[in-house]
């Protein structure tokens, strides 16, 4: 299999909201990341948006969305109970709100 | 025909492990049902706040004697927290004729079955492939279970978030790679 990557890449993907696209490793970057189930919540427990997401072109956006179809399906496959890290997620903060 | 409302009375009752069972089985298709606003709504964060108001309104939903309505009733949910998202924004609403073509799916097809062992297996032995970088990235991610940002992930395993992202991007392509080889379709099996 391929060589891992070691930790000398560039830090700080990311292209301006409405702005051109960014390069290549950054754009693949802000996919990989806005694909991923973590969420923050604001003050007033609405969950926010990701930030890469927001620096991703439309086009990117969709790439996104398709890339967390196939990832929440992986980790549904392989978590016993058929959850995917959504699923956990939610489940997380149902239980954090029940339990005080 | 599997009906996810064979949960509602243990759901309505409070029972959040039977809501993780109902949503083992709606979440693929609530997430579809976002497909139309994926350019312009952040499809994640409207999916995760669509399934905690679900979780609120199930002890007050009336089931209308056809199969699956309580993922009926999220897909109408999900596409509300979508357009409040987009007026939020100042964005204009978009012409959704997915919604009824979402909710026919839910009506016609079922929801995604249970875990498959044999699935999981073939897809663990890929995983135990994985070089140690890309193996710890994606573990990392999967542990969190949607708990924690990239940047703590990366941070606890010594990497820069870019990286963490990369070693991630590798790991699940190196996994599809295999999975290809055993004749297991990601998109078909996983979907």
């Amino acid at each position: 299999m391929s060589d891992p990557v070691d930790d000398e890449a560039d830090e700080g993907a990311g292209g301006a909201e409405g702005g051109a696209p960014p390069p290549g490793d950054d754009r693949a970057a802000l996919i990989e990341a806005a694909a991923g189930a973590y969420r923050a919540r604001d003050p007033l427990g609405a969950i926010r948006s990701h930030p890469a997401w927001h620096d991703l072109d439309e086009a990117g956006r969709e790439e996104a969305f398709e890339r967390a179809r196939s990832l929440r399906a992986l980790e549904a496959a392989l978590d016993p109970d058929g959850l995917s890290a959504t699923a956990r997620a939610v489940l997380a903060r149902i239980r954090a709100a029940r339990d005080g | 025909m599997i009906d996810l409302d064979d949960h509602l009375p243990a759901i309505a009752a409070g029972d959040a492990a039977a809501f993780g069972r109902w949503l083992a089985g709606a979440e693929p298709r609530l997430r579809l049902s976002l497909r139309a606003y994926a350019a312009r709504v952040d499809t994640e964060a409207a999916l995760q706040e669509a399934l905690l108001r679900v979780w609120q309104v199930a002890p007050r939903h009336a089931p209308d004697g056809r199969p699956n309505s309580l993922l009926r009733l999220g897909i109408r949910v999900a596409r509300n927290v979508a357009i409040d998202e987009l007026r939020r924004c100042r964005v204009a609403p978009m012409d959704d004729a997915g919604l009824e073509q979402a909710l026919a799916a839910a009506e016609a097809g079922p929801p995604r079955a249970g875990p498959d062992p044999l699935l999981r297996r073939v897809i663990e032995e890929c995983r135990d492939k994985l070089p140690g970088k890309p193996a710890e990235a994606l573990a990392a991610r999967l542990a969190a279970a949607g708990a924690e940002p990239d940047e703590e992930l990366a941070a606890r395993l010594g990497m820069r978030t870019n990286t963490f992202l990369q070693n991630f991007t590798r790991a699940r392509k190196l996994l599809a790679e295999c999975l290809e080889r055993r004749n297991v379709d990601l998109g078909a099996e996983l979907a």
